[in-house]
């Protein structure tokens, strides 16, 4: 762990001249080759690797080489379309640090945590981790070991690493980074409509009459949606565009209301326009009358710390933060009293007549109006609150699952919807809503599984934070950590991250195609395929599922999560990891596998290798079946008749992705509405069916204050996010020299005047504090983020700007998603 | 009180009685130049950055604009505060437009513009006022600081030394006609860019009613 | 499709990974553990080369070759049009915005740049003069050409 930079840039040099070792003739010697044979390029669609968008894109493959990719014009999505990051796809696979054989920290030739890196074999490494994992699930049990997974898995990856976890292992430790993302929106969907994910679609962009962003910088963060929704805007003047955020970003270049408000109080401000609507008259009476119910939401509900956090202990509902009890319409009205304008306009600092103007958009009913949210609202101590108050919202107007009129959830990751989501890999979820506190569910997904009853656990297992402090804590001691650098996103990485990987009695396993950050703090680091080097499927955040194939060769033996995971279950047999009882009353299945009860289980390997056709896959060709075809159908069988309908596999290769539920061949693209949704019956109207009474919930929640505010010794509110150029912690955009060099480094956004005060100047250097850690970087007065004084806002793509030191690991207690938008710190000169 | 008029005129046109007519000058050329002085001070007070942003209007619009711009921080830390851009520095110019900065305050009394929509409304009027006037003096306030003589090109990007040598060397372009919007956001421009295919702009007059008679106002000295 | 396999390349890559992989025990884009900080490298104003780079396949949006700090793109204003609008490029002997930008998402052209393509830098993108932390090897389609297949 003491190699300098020095090192580093020498290291780069040689695998610059490898790389140029293959090149021969200079290209510019050469006449313009045009020979069709030679000049052909294999064309082939795929999903973006990047956000959740779920843009289409065509790569051009030769000699196994990725040669170039552009935006999909047969794509509905973006209709040929790429953001910069889209457009240097390309160039992801190829930074000459790519991982080409699992590293295992050795010393004396053999596994030592406090060793150095060492470069062994697949056998080698599956050999320690399993040795490790055995050890760990014979001391101490299932709850003992733990796997992250991510919304940038394949559908068939999460599902495969699922099934390992929760029906091998009997552990539901298992959580996607897609908590740190969706958590939120999620626990939103299930209070308000009892079924996830978005009523409405991509449409809605071009019937909208207004848009509302309450917490979304989709100008940076869903640049094609942002395409789609300036295209409305500037080609039909009547419509308006609402942003409402923190501080001043490349959204309000569009918006005719700027709304720039106090963290947290977005609370209060839904509240105040709830209760406009009501005064006003403008609640549609025969749509709440017949599809609504009212709920008084638990307040006081806690910030998702350590339980014993003083803020945990004064609060009254932290065991019972989700809880809520019927009121009628007439209760909620006076329950919203309080919530003026002006006391609106106290709390947040926007003016009371432009949160007027903004109701007045919600209320007017001639009015189409989009609301779209993502981090913003979803990475909030009071999140699923936030989520629950926009649908209140447009339920209270009838607003809602039509052409236009579309609260929509916009997702962060490719698949976070797809994989995270529909696939179930959080710790408390299976495959298509389905959870495993529910002994019905369990018995369901037993039965497709093709396993004996009572081999999927019922408690609910460790979320993404609370797997942090477990580690830490030494309560999980084998952790495979998959497609995400969750050392670099993780909040408070030095008090509750980093500890937990380092601690002696852990040992940790991170799936990557790049040595990052978390890679760094690894004990076993495993080389891994990346986007098209597999075949894979993404589910988008308008419920839309995209495949694509193999088309590239991985670089030395990387080699697929789904590989992955599947090859080392075959180094487990159910005698090793299932308790006597369920063997003894299920003995055929003593002595396999895991491999073989949950991949070679009839389902999983029912398909020939042969019908992967002129495609290679690297996978089936190993395991000797389809294997993600197998995966997918058998996961498939969740869904179909409840709502949650796939198209077969084979349609999914030939379409540009497919709007579930896909009932008879035809997507949906407004779900609990008659004519568009097929299971909405005739007459209706609407039909919220994932509650059993078919009606959606309005909610009664309080404003209540953050977690932790700005005082004296630290002035300022800390927000964090991302930028346009680089997608999440840049593991892959900062491998691309265009995508770094147009953002080489973080920053800290502040305020002019607040530099100034405190002597500071544009690219002084700074050291940033919170009560949790510090991170040097340097000032930014102008650019894209315009803060308002007391803020700050810094990028964490930068590996060398962790400023996860400084976040809080406060979540919101429902979602137990963290809220990266506002702690406290200070800001010094360094 | 007529009768106390005249006396008092009657005493003022009458020769000194007790003060010497040494007296009676200098001290006349000193409070000559107290006056002048004062007003002069008082004059410049109203040129500084913070007279200026004293009003919340001027703050958390255009002010919060400037900050954003090379002409608040740049690599030598010249500064131009709102008076070297937006008021004359030949005298008689600036009283014209110290007159003309009437109406500012009358709008501020009256709160033509005391939100950042109402500003917005009007921003695209008070732009133009001020274009107006930079394209009437050949963007001398520009050229205060930016001689066209004492530009090295090679000190500047080669499309910026193309576009200077064309522009200002060969053509007759003024600052202003590419250089809008550098120092504040700009107003809603569709009616200037479709009338010239989102290419260059320039101020159409006919647009802005009492634009020629505020030009005769604040250009009366030239 | 199966991989038509271009060993030499293969091979370089490989040594490519194991040449950083054997000497690194740490993260290639981050220079110090995880628990020190080094200084962040100064802020350095964008490149103003005024030329235009090759592209790495003809479907890359080109970068721009010049400052663009402080240009107004926005509802009421797009400053790069003021050169780059097909109007405009006499006076400014700046390139054309290409003519895809006159397509509507339904594949009709428009008389002028389609409202999609509005805000220029969600695909164009100046460059600071900063090394990239790790080399990248990408081969583009013309040298790939000229390289023996096996």
């Amino acid at each position: 762990m003491n190699l300098t930079r020095r090192d580093v840039l020498k290291s780069q040099a040689i695998a610059a001249a490898s790389a140029a070792a293959g090149i021969s003739a200079p290209a510019a010697a050469q006449n313009i080759v045009t020979e069709r044979e030679r000049t052909e390029l294999q064309w082939n669609k795929a999903a973006c690797r990047f956000c959740g968008t779920g843009c289409s894109v065509m790569v051009a493959t030769r000699n196994g080489r990725v040669v170039a990719t552009h935006g999909d014009a047969e794509a509905e999505v973006n209709r040929g379309l790429n953001c910069v990051k889209g457009y240097f796809l390309s160039k992801i696979m190829y930074g000459a640090d790519r991982l080409t054989l699992p590293l295992l920290r050795k010393r004396n030739g053999v596994y030592d945590k406090t060793g150095d890196f060492e470069e062994v074999s697949w056998d080698e490494a599956f050999d320690v981790m399993a040795e490790k994992f055995k050890a760990t699930l014979r001391e101490k049990g299932p709850e003992a070991v733990g796997m992250f997974g991510s919304g940038q898995w394949t559908v068939w990856e999460g599902y495969a690493a699922s099934k390992l976890y929760k029906a091998g292992f009997r552990s539901n430790n298992i959580d996607p980074n897609a908590r740190h993302c969706m958590a939120s929106a999620v626990a939103g969907f299930i209070r308000t409509f009892g079924i996830d994910e978005p009523m409405g679609c991509y449409d809605d962009f071009e019937h909208a009459d207004a848009f509302v962003l309450w917490g979304a910088n989709m100008a940076e963060m869903h640049p094609i949606l942002w395409t789609r929704l300036t295209d409305r805007r500037l080609s039909a003047p009547h419509v308006r565009v609402a942003v409402l955020s923190t501080y001043h970003n490349r959204c309000y270049d569009l918006a005719d209301l700027e709304m720039t408000f106090t963290p947290q109080t977005d609370l209060a401000l839904l509240n105040a326009i709830a209760r406009h609507i009501i005064k006003t008259g403008k609640v549609n009476t025969d749509f709440v009358d017949k599809h609504v119910n009212f709920k008084r939401g638990n307040p006081d509900i806690g910030y998702g710390l350590r339980p014993e956090h003083p803020l945990e202990q004064a609060a009254e509902n932290p065991d019972a933060a989700g809880g809520f009890t019927d009121m009628t319409f007439e209760e909620f009205e006076e329950f919203l009293e309080p919530y003026t304008f002006e006391y609106a306009e106290e709390l947040s600092g926007v003016p009371a007549r432009r949160i007027e103007e903004l109701a007045e958009i919600y209320a007017d009913p001639d009015t189409k109006v989009m609301s779209l949210w993502t981090m913003g609202v979803n990475q909030h101590t009071r999140g699923v609150w936030v989520n629950n108050m926009i649908y209140n919202v447009h339920l209270l107007t009838g607003k809602i699952a039509e052409p236009g009129n579309s609260p929509f959830s916009l997702t962060g990751q490719p698949s976070a919807c797809g994989t995270a989501r529909e696939v179930g890999t959080f710790a408390h979820r299976l495959p298509a809503d389905l959870v495993v506190a529910n002994p019905e569910h369990r018995a369901t997904a037993e039965k497709i599984w093709k396993l004996p009853e009572g081999t999927v656990p019922g408690w609910v297992g460790a979320h993404a934070v609370l797997q942090n402090r477990k580690l830490k804590d030494g309560e999980i001691n084998a952790y495979w950590i998959q497609v995400n650098n969750n050392l670099q996103a993780a909040p408070n990485m030095l008090e509750e991250t980093y500890p937990g990987y380092r601690n002696p009695e852990n040992f940790i396993v991170v799936s990557d195609a790049y040595p990052t950050v978390t890679a760094q703090a690894a004990d076993l680091v495993l080389p891994t395929a990346m986007w098209v080097e597999k075949e894979g499927a993404y589910g988008n955040a308008e419920r839309r599922t995209q495949f694509w194939h193999e088309l590239a060769p991985a670089p030395g033996e990387a080699r697929s999560d789904l590989w992955q995971v599947m090859e080392f279950s075959k180094r487990f047999t159910t005698d090793e990891v299932w308790p006597a009882e369920i063997l003894d009353a299920a003995p055929e299945y003593r002595g396999k596998t895991l491999f073989e009860v949950l991949y070679a289980n009839g389902n999983v390997d029912a398909y020939d290798v042969a019908e992967t056709e002129e495609y290679p896959n690297h996978e089936s060709d190993h395991f000797g079946f389809y294997v993600q075809k197998g995966l997918f159908e058998e996961y498939a069988r969740f869904g179909r008749g409840h709502a949650h309908d796939l198209a077969d596999f084979d349609t999914y290769h030939q379409v540009r992705g497919l709007r579930w539920p896909v009932v008879d061949g035809q997507e949906t693209r407004w779900r609990f509405r008659e004519g568009y949704d097929p299971y909405v019956t005739e007459g209706a109207g609407w039909d919220f069916y994932g509650k059993p009474d078919g009606r959606a919930n309005i909610f009664a929640l309080p404003y209540e204050p953050p977690a932790e505010s700005p005082d004296d010794e630290y002035p300022f509110w800390l927000v964090t996010g991302r930028v346009l150029e680089h997608w999440h912690s840049g593991s892959m955009t900062d491998r691309v020299p265009e995508l770094h060099k147009a953002y080489p480094d973080a920053m800290v956004y502040m305020h002019p005047e607040d530099a100034a005060s405190l002597g500071l100047h544009r690219g002084s250097a700074v050291k940033l504090t919170s009560r949790r850690g510090d991170m040097l970087t340097r000032v930014e007065t102008r650019g894209r983020n315009r803060v308002p004084r007391g803020l700050i806002f810094v990028p964490w793509f930068d590996a060398n700007q962790l400023i996860n030191k400084l976040t809080l690991d406060a979540t919101d207690p429902i979602s137990k998603q963290t809220d990266f938008k506002k702690c406290a710190c200070k800001v010094e000169a360094a | 009180m007529w009768r106390f008029i005249k006396n008092l005129w009657t005493a003022m046109r009458r020769p000194s009685m007790h003060f010497s007519l040494g007296f009676l000058t200098l001290g006349g050329f000193i409070c000559g130049i107290l006056f002048w002085g004062g007003f002069n001070t008082a004059l410049e007070a109203t040129n500084t950055e913070a007279f200026c942003t004293g009003c919340h209007e001027m703050r958390v619009n255009v002010y919060a604009d400037l900050q954003q711009t090379v002409h608040f921080t740049n690599a030598s830390g010249v500064r131009a505060k709102c008076s070297d851009c937006h008021v004359p520095h030949e005298w008689t110019d600036k009283i014209a437009r110290k007159m003309a900065a009437s109406k500012e305050v009358y709008g501020w009394l009256f709160g033509t513009i005391d939100t950042p929509e109402k500003f917005e409304a009007h921003r695209l009027e008070m732009a133009q006022r001020e274009w107006a006037r930079f394209e009437a003096n050949d963007s001398l306030e520009c050229r205060n600081c930016h001689s066209f003589p004492a530009m090295d090109f090679s000190q500047q990007s080669p499309r910026a030394a193309d576009a200077h040598q064309r522009g200002l060397g060969e053509g007759d372009d003024t600052c202003i006609d590419c250089h809008k919007g550098i120092a504040h956001s700009l107003p809603d421009m569709s009616a200037e860019t479709a009338a010239h295919g989102t290419g260059p702009l320039t101020v159409t007059q006919a647009d802005v009613p009492e634009l020629d008679a505020y030009l005769r106002s604040g250009t009366d000295g030239d | 499709m199966r991989y038509l396999g271009l060993k030499t390349l293969a091979a370089g890559c490989l040594i490519a990974g194991i040449a950083v992989a054997q000497q690194s025990n740490i993260s290639t884009l981050r220079m110090t553990d995880p628990l020190n900080d080094e200084m962040p490298p100064p802020m350095r104003p964008v490149e103003e080369t005024g030329l235009r780079p090759a592209r790495n396949y003809p479907e890359q949006p080109p970068i721009i070759p010049h400052d663009i700090e402080g240009y107004e793109v926005s509802a009421n204003y797009n400053r790069c049009l003021s050169c780059h609008a097909r109007a405009a490029t006499q006076r400014s002997q700046a390139p054309m915005v290409s003519v895809t930008h006159y397509i509507d998402r339904h594949g009709q052209v428009l008389a002028s740049v389609s409202p999609r393509r509005y805000f220029c830098n969600q695909c164009h993108v100046p460059q600071h003069p900063d090394v990239p932390l790790v080399n990248n090897t990408f081969i583009d389609i013309d040298t790939l050409l000229t390289m023996p297949e096996e």
